[in-house]
């Protein structure tokens, strides 16, 4: 079972001051929501990596959570962060593509929950960063590879993931 | 050994301490506290300007002010609110604040283009006086939005520093601004807006590096 939103926010505004058992719920439902969240914009060998280092960051800035507002677009926020601080990482060369199966049920997202998407992110980048960043950063394709799969050169290739990475930088809160 | 996202929970749950929840209402004060210590720090060391003392002070002193005055604020705000992240916020106040105070400089340059020596109606040395002391107030603006900032998670560290050298840059050439006795469109235009560029310039370039988590 899912947690809603202001189940969510009761658990958080209840950890601020100190619950442990609510928080460790919070915790819980905030690393499933993650997996779902991240599903298909992250490498699924890279996917416990990037939901522990959410989690850290929630745990380091949960004072940064104001009560008062909804929990998933701050926790959203936070996620989007991390997940554009790990494309920005190293490449890993041993990398295996995403599986058809690892697709999450779009269809089961309600509109808020679609609109603070990872897909909102991408959908603001040129086609040809947003398609270099997919077979790079998110596939694990070689450069080389990539170029011949996006008829883009290598450099193209090495200036689109940049220069997409540096806009999404800049969209972590406006893209909706 | 990689440790589980369970035990990282267990973890995490177990290490869990309260926490007082930054507030937007906190940090503003904060702000106005920095702002309030460099306006008092201005008339303490170079006292009030005779016609702010006087209460006789130009239109333009009132319209420049207000608009840098405005602009600060609306800068702070939006700094404090990034402390705070959120998908879906968007912090455009100070662009707009930006856009009525770039009128200034404009105003400025069609009072220069009447006058017989730009260099005399925009202040000369005074001028650069306005400039160098201006940022100096704004510096402690800028230290207590760096402070705030720290302690939350802004997303956007570039924004950030560029919102916070601006905030701190206008709210800096209002509290100087109490002690200069020039207060034509043409000073008030150019020698007190260039430090808001100048600062937000500064902030842009250095604080990012600052302010990543």
């Amino acid at each position: 079972m899912t947690a809603d939103e202001a189940a969510l926010a009761r658990l958080m505004g209840a950890a601020q001051q100190g619950d442990r058992q609510a928080y460790a719920v919070l915790l819980e439902q905030a690393g499933r929501w993650l997996r779902r969240y991240f599903a298909r914009r992250v490498a699924p060998q890279n996917l416990d990596d990037l939901v522990q280092e959410v989690l850290l960051s929630l745990h380091r800035k949960r004072a940064t959570y104001d009560p008062a507002r909804p929990f998933l677009p701050w926790l959203a926020a936070i996620a989007r962060y991390r997940w554009v601080d790990q494309l920005r990482g190293e490449y890993r060369a041993a990398t295996q593509e995403l599986q058809d199966n690892d697709a999450v049920d779009e269809g089961s997202e309600d509109a808020v929950l679609a609109r603070i998407s990872l897909d909102r992110l991408f959908a603001r980048l040129p086609a040809a960063q947003a398609r270099a960043i997919e077979l790079v950063k998110i596939e694990g394709r070689s450069i080389c590879e990539a170029s011949q799969r996006c008829g883009q050169s290598e450099a193209l290739v090495k200036v689109n993931i940049f220069r997409g990475i540096r806009k999404m930088a800049a969209l972590i809160e406006k893209a909706q | 050994m990689k440790r589980t996202t369970d035990g990282l929970i267990a973890q995490l749950a177990n290490e869990l301490q309260p926490v007082r929840p930054l507030r937007w209402r906190a940090g503003m004060a904060l702000a106005l506290a920095a702002f309030a210590m460099a306006a008092l720090a201005v008339v303490a060391l170079r006292g009030l300007s005779e016609g702010v003392a006087h209460g006789h002070v130009s239109a333009f002193f009132v319209v420049a002010n207000g608009l840098l005055l405005l602009l600060g604020l609306a800068g702070a705000s939006a700094v404090i609110a990034m402390a705070s992240p959120n998908v879906g916020a968007q912090h455009q106040g100070p662009k707009w604040a930006l856009a009525m105070v770039m009128v200034l400089p404009v105003a400025a340059a069609f009072a220069l283009l009447g006058s017989g020596s730009a260099d005399h109606s925009i202040g000369g040395l005074h001028a650069v006086y306005c400039i160098a002391l201006s940022l100096a107030t704004a510096a402690l603006v800028a230290a207590a939005l760096v402070v705030w900032l720290r302690q939350g998670a802004p997303v956007s560290a570039p924004a950030a520093g560029l919102y916070t050298g601006i905030a701190a840059g206008a709210l800096g050439s209002v509290a100087y601004g109490l002690s200069c006795p020039v207060d034509t469109i043409a000073h008030l235009g150019i020698a007190h807006v260039v430090p808001v560029a100048l600062a937000g310039a500064m902030g842009r370039i250095a604080l990012p590096a600052f302010l990543r988590w």
